[in-house]
């Protein structure tokens, strides 16, 4: 049967041109796409109305939609720093302006300004004008937000202009969202997403001349147009930018500006990067990484082989510069509470478990976890990590009520439970994957650790831990929570006598999820700690190898926002050095981590001390949340 | 002046300035820096590390200098823990050592100031250990003690050094330098000898053919500008003299000791700094990682940032371990070894001098 042509509806900015470029131009979905253009909040008006199945939303238009909508992977119009675009303009200062004048056409920057002016405690009047009478506005004490292209012109007419795209990040150190192509569930099948993907890398690839033909046409220098397709505006829907939105949805509910607080949910399909081409030298291999280029798995491998200590950790550090331009290292406040250490998995590697019904197996009483909860909170903590053995013994129901207990007595986000656990649940409780995911959800689980990954290679997990989910039931797990909107980190431990090609197609599986996701926020490995485990150890787990593996994942996981440094396993030492070698977030000041103390590992840093740990590598130490906001 | 000139003149084998070195010092990118000095190491040494066997000795602990670093001394001779080992004891650890299987081919020996003491201990002390083992290499005495030892038994430091050398004295340990400047030791050990007077003691050893080992204590008060003088007077000497086996750099460790207060340094400037000696000393062969005073993790890291010596297996060391240090008490030179490798170097055995060793079988049952 054939398809009824998928209508668009996109943005007539500037700024979308790079995304509708294929399509324009015919060179791709001659036969599938039908284009149109408005102002953006008329494209959201026009899915609602079913005009179009499709449109370049603003993301403000996704949050207050009655109905339930889905963001397609891979596109996006975005800022990380000033946008240009997104300006509150005025003779006064902010603080100053008494009424501030809204463009019409656009919800979310409505929605941005509103916010910035709240957290900066100021309360003027709003009023909303139309899209080509906004600048008219301006006077006195009276300022404007403006958007798009008249926004070029319009900024050298007033002495105190803010660039909105940029205050948002120094704010809150993510990237901000603007518009995505946004549809209803079903609206869009993969093949859909690889035809929108694909007319925006055309686009991209013809930036030069998109900027030429608009510069001429609005007798402007070139110039400008180039740096704002090029450096201002940022194209990729990934995982950060998700981040952005969803802490964006978090901060203006908060100030009162947003009813709900919307999930961000994808449709299904992936994006598709190439991979730089094969036989290049191993320093032009560096340098395509160092700028984000796609490595393919045998490229990895060799460059994880033969590069030098040296050049991978100067190109992963140029690439984590390039990813975290503002020079500061996150760290986290929270605490592992360890609920039970019952555990039929019987990992060969593990120290801290008992088998259930041993005796000594504990399971943590609700008065001995308000204790510990109260204690993290009283630290200022904002987060539990809560991870334990699969026990056999308790259902769903245990944790819904232990979530829900949790959120109604603490203010701290629930990250808990790792594949494994997810997937005894679906078991016992005889329950597609999904379905427990949403109970958990709903009871008020906030974000899954990336545990149990170990090495993603079937061969090696059969070795060292049989009883543990395999390769495609961790990653599938991965794929429903990020589809379900949670957000997810992922981890690897080596030295277990993996091969580099086993240790390489660790990291493959996990950036080919993202491709598809966006969903994984940081990346976390740490070389394994053998002491009383029943594993010999055999392996190479020393400093060295840890900053080559973790170099080499900064390069290969070019999808991946962040990447922490395990000071926790390595000491902070290594932790510290590896700041310089790909990696930009200290982890967690840890209240208790029983696991890895039971096999060794007794590093206790507190806040003070991983702040200056942050400092002596040279870079601003910030505190931050599961989705890498600053706090 | 910039970071890459400096790089070129370090190529061209040119010896860098005070500002260079501090140029180094505060060069943001810790990799690129790391970079440079492992080029120079690996030209120096290409792929080795070196290691040796060696047995600890305190002979004392009993010390008038009362420096506020230390975490190991004891003012009067009867305080409680105070102890002076009696010649025969020292010759029992150095036997029973020698009878363990890893037999130390060096015995490293320094003690605290004691003023109750006759040199002829001392003397003794040495010719024991000689006779009970005349292959072993005998290093031994701070610049700080010699000093002492001039001013409390009124010899001359070249008749110290010499009667010392008379009974088996090879070489000097490089410590006591701290930092070398007079404000510096005036706020951490104002009781020890002078910078002036560490550097005589070294040079007058140079020239009776005792070879020595030079160190620097960085991260109480001095400033980086301090730390590149420090470098510079050793670099000065070595034209001088060429006496000089190795350069240490040692991290101050603030646990037991009345600088408390001040937290050590961290790993990224304890590489700084190794990366920073190698590129300004350049006429000093090695430069060591004192495993005892680094940890074993930053050890194995500052083989990469200029290190191409890890000191020895270091049986019953007791003055970092008091300050707070949390490495192993000692190593095996088969886990020494493994360090090397798995930090990606090939170990190479020495003695104290640097000459490289056949290997022992049992170094390759890794």
């Amino acid at each position: 049967m054939k398809r009824s042509r998928l209508r668009l509806a996109a943005v007539s900015f500037l700024n979308t041109r790079p995304i509708t470029y294929g399509f324009e131009r015919g060179l791709v979905g001659k036969d599938r796409v039908e284009l149109s253009f408005d102002l953006p909040s008329r494209c959201a008006a026009a899915v609602a109305s079913g005009q179009a199945d499709l449109a370049l939303m603003p993301i403000a238009s996704y949050a207050s939609s009655d109905e339930e909508l889905r963001i397609v992977p891979g596109v996006a119009i975005a800022s990380r720093g000033p946008v240009r675009t997104v300006l509150l303009m005025g003779d006064v200062p902010w603080e100053a302006m008494e009424t501030i004048f809204l463009d019409e056409a656009s919800r979310t920057s409505q929605m941005l300004v509103r916010l910035l002016t709240h957290e900066r405690g100021l309360t003027p009047r709003f009023e909303s004008v139309a899209h080509d009478r906004i600048v008219d506005q301006i006077g006195g004490k009276r300022g404007a937000l403006a958007i798009g292209d008249l926004c070029f012109a319009a900024s050298s007419r007033f002495e105190h202009v803010y660039d909105l795209g940029a205050d948002w990040t120094d704010r809150a150190g993510l990237p901000f969202l603007n518009a995505a192509w946004i549809g209803r569930p079903g609206a869009v099948d993969a093949d859909d997403v690889v035809l929108l993907n694909q007319s925006l890398a055309l686009g991209l690839a013809n930036r030069d001349e998109i900027a030429r033909s608009f510069a001429e046409r609005d007798g402007v220098n070139v110039e400008l147009y180039r740096h704002y397709f090029g450096q201002n505006i940022r194209y990729d829907l990934g995982a950060a930018e998700l981040c952005g939105a969803a802490a964006f949805f978090e901060r203006a509910h908060r100030a009162g500006i947003l009813k709900t607080r919307p999930t961000l949910r994808l449709y299904p399909g992936k994006v598709q990067r190439k991979p730089v081409a094969a036989g290049k030298s191993l320093d032009t291999l560096l340098s395509d990484a160092t700028s984000g280029q796609r490595l393919s798995l045998d490229d990895g491998i060799r460059l994880y082989q033969s590069a030098s200590l040296f050049d991978l950790g100067q190109a992963a550090d140029a690439r984590r510069r390039q990813l975290h331009p503002a020079g500061v290292v996150t760290y986290i406040v929270d605490r592992n509470v360890n609920y039970t250490d019952a555990c039929t998995t019987a990992c060969q590697f593990c120290n801290f478990y008992r088998p259930p019904g041993d005796g000594r197996a504990t399971l943590l009483g609700r008065d001995e976890l308000a204790q510990k909860l109260q204690e993290t909170v009283a630290l200022g903590g904002i987060q539990i990590l809560l991870q334990g053995g699969v026990n056999p013994e308790l259902g769903l129901d245990y944790y819904e009520d232990l979530f829900r207990w949790m959120k109604a007595n603490f203010p701290l986000a629930i990250h808990g439970l790792s594949p494994e656990e997810i997937r005894f649940l679906a078991e016992r409780e005889k329950l597609p994957i999904p379905a427990v995911l949403e109970r958990l959800v709903a009871a008020g689980l906030d974000s899954l650790p990336g545990g149990g990954a170990e090495i993603l290679d079937d061969e090696v997990r059969r070795r060292i831990s049989p009883r543990k989910c395999d390769v495609a039931t961790w990653l599938e797990v991965m794929r429903q929570a990020h589809r379900l909107g949670l957000r997810t980190t992922a981890t690897m431990v080596f030295g277990f006598g993996e091969s580099p090609r086993q240790l390489a197609l660790h990291l493959d599986r996990i950036r080919d999820l993202e491709d598809e996701t966006a969903g994984f926020t940081a990346f976390i490995c740490w070389s394994f700690q053998a002491e009383g485990t029943k594993l010999p150890l055999r392996d190479d787990t020393s400093a060295t190898r840890y900053l080559r593996v973790l170099a080499l994942a900064r390069l290969y996981l070019d999808n991946f926002p962040n990447l922490q440094v395990s000071w926790v396993t390595m000491g902070p030492a290594i932790g510290q050095a590896g700041l310089r070698f790909g990696g930009n977030d200290f982890g967690s000041a840890m209240i208790e981590e029983n696991v890895v103390a039971q096999a060794g590992a007794v590093f206790k840093l507190s806040a003070e001390d991983i702040e200056r740990a942050i400092r002596g590598a040279g870079f601003v130490p910030r505190r931050r949340n599961m989705r890498y906001e600053w706090l | 002046m910039s970071f890459s000139e400096v790089a070129r003149k370090v190529r061209a084998g040119e010896a860098l300035s005070a500002a260079e070195g501090v140029l180094l010092y505060r060069h943001p990118n810790l990799v690129e820096l790391g970079a440079l000095a492992n080029e120079m190491r690996e030209r120096l040494h290409q792929d080795r590390v070196y290691f040796n066997r060696n047995l600890h000795i305190n002979p004392t602990n009993v010390c008038v200098a009362q420096c506020k670093l230390c975490s190991f001394s004891r003012r009067a001779p009867d305080a409680e823990g105070a102890f002076v080992l009696r010649v025969d004891e020292a010759v029992a650890r150095l036997q029973a050592s020698l009878l363990a299987g890893d037999a130390p081919t060096e015995v490293h020996l320094v003690g605290g100031l004691h003023e109750g003491l006759p040199f002829s201990y001392f003397v003794e002390l040495l010719s024991a250990l000689k006779a009970a083992a005349p292959g072993i290499c005998l290093k031994a005495f701070s610049a700080v003690e010699i000093f002492f030892f001039h001013r409390l038994y009124k010899l001359s430091i070249e008749e110290i050094l010499r009667r010392l050398q008379g009974a088996g004295l090879a070489s000097l340990p490089g410590g006591g330098a701290e930092i070398l400047s007079s404000r510096v030791r005036k706020a951490i050990c104002p009781n020890k000898c002078g910078a002036e007077e560490w550097i005589e003691v070294h040079r007058t050893a140079h020239r009776l053919g005792v070879k020595s080992n030079c160190t620097m204590m960085f991260g109480t008060v001095e400033t980086v500008e301090e730390r590149v003088q420090h470098l510079l007077r050793l670099r000065d000497l070595q034209a001088e003299t060429g006496g000089f086996l190795a350069f240490i750099p040692l991290p101050f460790h603030p646990e037991n000791n009345a600088l408390f207060d001040r937290p050590a340094p961290t790993a990224a400037e304890v590489l700084r700094t190794f990366a920073v000696a190698r590129l300004v000393l350049s006429n000093v062969a090695n430069i060591k990682a004192y495993w005892v005073s680094l940890g074993l993790d930053t050890a194995q890291m500052a083989l990469w940032f200029g290190a191409d010596d890890l000191d020895g297996t270091v049986s019953e060391e007791k003055i970092y371990h008091l300050a707070g240090a949390r490495s192993p008490q000692s190593l095996t030179p088969a886990e020494m070894a493994r360090i090397i490798r798995t930090a990606g170097r090939v170990p190479v055995e020495r003695d104290t001098l640097y000459r490289a060793l056949a290997p022992r079988p049992q170094q390759e049952a890794v």
